[in-house]
């Protein structure tokens, strides 16, 4: 999966000598936390936070009139003045797996994706980054969890899909937790169906341990001493 | 004793599931053969089915979506909108005729004949949304009636109580917006459990916020959770909205022997729900209540969760 399918790409950028009563505004009726800053040829220039807003918003310790006044100074400089111009950028071949290890390894919110020119094409932010998630667990469509257990050997994977493939039932998609037990592994497929019984009963006669998934829940709470 | 009233027609049956699908015509012939056993079916009063006028269906559901479901089941497709939707020919006549079942039900009980009801239909009804069939329901039986219990009858407040292992997606979504209906589920965890909908901070919105309440029951957890939920949550909601009359998703597929859902309810347990409806309609609603089948798939237990069910509502 690449980035492009997930990105925000229809974008509202500014200039850097926009000023910063125009950025605000913007920010704040589209509910953008990311502002990206262009030039003339469309090149990513700099990025402007809501975090880089507020801290240069005038203290609130003012007094009413001061602030006011201090206000509508700072407002008027540029946003070419506060932007963060050290941009961490990712190009559009990045994958989901790729975003997802670098916006954690560099603790950022929000990827500008930009092409071989330095032109912006789009943002991935954390918002997308849940979209995508949610897509690929497959919960934004109706379906049912099922919880097996099964020996560290090849071919148990098979198994389950070809008996959940017998029974004409489409998959969301499948996790597996490797850390169950020594020998076992836990599989989570994600069936997009109600009708579970029949699959459930032909797990259970290859062999198969169905099991309770609070079981393991508890088994990681701290325990009590 | 209460006088209860049963609506059950033999044209239910008519609606044919592929072979193995666990909602098949099995489930009503178990539940008739457990009253039967039990010497209850004589003292039950025997209400007519009759298809429901479609313009109450359309009280609901999308008119495109009723004649695309009509237009399946007469090409004589195997299913609708899903693989989980097995239909035959007669799928649509039946549907109607579970809608009708409900609204006969609703008379009845709105004009004094009985006290209350439970209806033996099937294709059940929760899942059902205003243009998707899902989980084996095509009409929503019990939204349809809260509809007809608000226009043909003039109640202000109706109330769903839906206790089914499965959330009546359907259902929430037909009412999300609206607070003269209060829909209350009790149901296995979303994260779970099909269809994935109904958790707790799922409470309706714009007009409707505050008037759908959910509680979700971990895998494995039964009898304890469903008892400290329903104390906990349906009954202040329950007192505090004051319905005038309460429908009833009655799902029995919460028991430990139903190998739909993870939960272990027992048959006590289903006891406990059944008392506390009981005494919230009681005490509330003059006992105006009318319960309406919904899932419930091992054929052992089904009759037996069914027949406690409605010696409560008989009040014996
Ligand atoms: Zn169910």
């Amino acid at each position: 999966m690449f980035i492009t399918d997930m990105m925000k790409t229809d974008l509202i950028a500014v200039r850097p000598e926009t000023t910063l009563v125009d950025a605000i505004q913007l920010m704040e009726t589209g509910n953008f936390r990311h502002l990206p800053v262009i030039d003339g040829d469309g090149k990513l220039v700099g990025m402007v936070t809501d975090r880089d807003m507020r801290s240069a918003k005038p203290s609130t310790f003012l007094s009413e009139e001061e602030y006011q006044l201090t206000f509508d100074k700072v407002m008027q400089h540029t946003v070419g003045e506060i932007m963060t111009t050290e941009l961490l950028t990712v190009a559009p071949y990045f994958t989901l797996q790729d975003a997802l290890l670098v916006m954690r390894q560099k603790k950022v919110g929000a990827l500008p994706v930009v092409d071989e020119k330095g032109r912006l094409t789009g943002i991935m932010s954390t918002r997308d980054l849940l979209k995508a998630f949610v897509n690929i667990m497959g919960i934004g469509e109706p379906g049912t969890l099922l919880c097996i257990l099964v020996n560290e050997q090849p071919g148990q994977l098979k198994k389950i899909v070809d008996i959940v493939t017998e029974e004409n039932v489409s998959m969301g998609s499948v996790l597996v937790a490797r850390d169950w037990d020594e020998k076992k592994r836990a599989i989570f497929p994600y069936l997009l169906t109600n009708n579970v019984i029949a699959i459930k009963k032909k797990l259970l006669d290859q062999g198969f341990e169905l099991i309770d998934p609070m079981g393991w829940y508890l088994g990681h709470l701290p325990q009590k001493k | 004793m209460n006088t209860t009233g049963f609506v059950f027609d033999e044209r239910y049956l008519l609606h044919k599931t592929f072979n193995g699908h666990p909602e098949c015509a099995e489930r009503l012939l178990s539940i008739i053969g457990g009253l039967s056993t039990a010497g209850l079916l004589e003292k039950l009063m025997l209400i007519k089915a009759e298809p429901a006028d479609q313009r109450w269906i359309e009280a609901v559901h999308n008119i495109r979506y009723i004649m695309k479901f009509e237009e399946a089941c007469l090409w004589g497709l195997p299913d609708f909108d899903h693989a989980d939707n097995s239909i035959c020919r007669d799928t649509y006549e039946v549907a109607q005729l579970a809608v009708g079942g409900v609204l006969k039900a609703i008379d009845a009980v709105m004009q004094g004949e009985v006290t209350n009801a439970f209806c033996a239909v099937r294709p059940p009804g929760h899942h059902a949304e205003v243009n998707q069939a899902l989980g084996f329901c095509y009409f929503n039986n019990v939204a349809i009636g809260a509809r007809y219990l608000q226009r043909q009858y003039g109640v202000d407040k109706v109330c769903i109580i839906d206790f089914d292992v499965h959330h009546g997606n359907g259902t929430q979504h037909i009412f999300d917006t609206d607070n003269t209906v209060f829909y209350y589920s009790i149901h296995e965890h979303p994260s779970f459990a099909y269809p994935g909908t109904g958790r707790e901070f799922e409470t309706g919105y714009s007009g409707g916020e505050g008037f759908t309440l959910n509680s979700t029951i971990l895998p494995g957890r039964g009898d304890e959770e469903y008892r400290e939920k329903l104390l906990g949550d349906l009954v202040p909601a329950f007192e505090s909205f004051a319905p005038e009359a309460v429908l009833l998703s009655a799902g029995f597929d919460a028991h430990e022997s139903d190998l739909m859902s993870g939960t272990s309810l027992t048959t006590e347990g289903y006891d406990f729900i059944n008392d506390t409806i009981m005494e919230l309609v009681n005490t509330h609603t003059n006992g105006k209540v009318v319960s309406v089948l919904e899932g419930g798939y091992q054929l052992d237990i089904l009759p037996v969760l069914v027949t406690n069910h409605i010696r409560k509502l008989m009040g014996v």
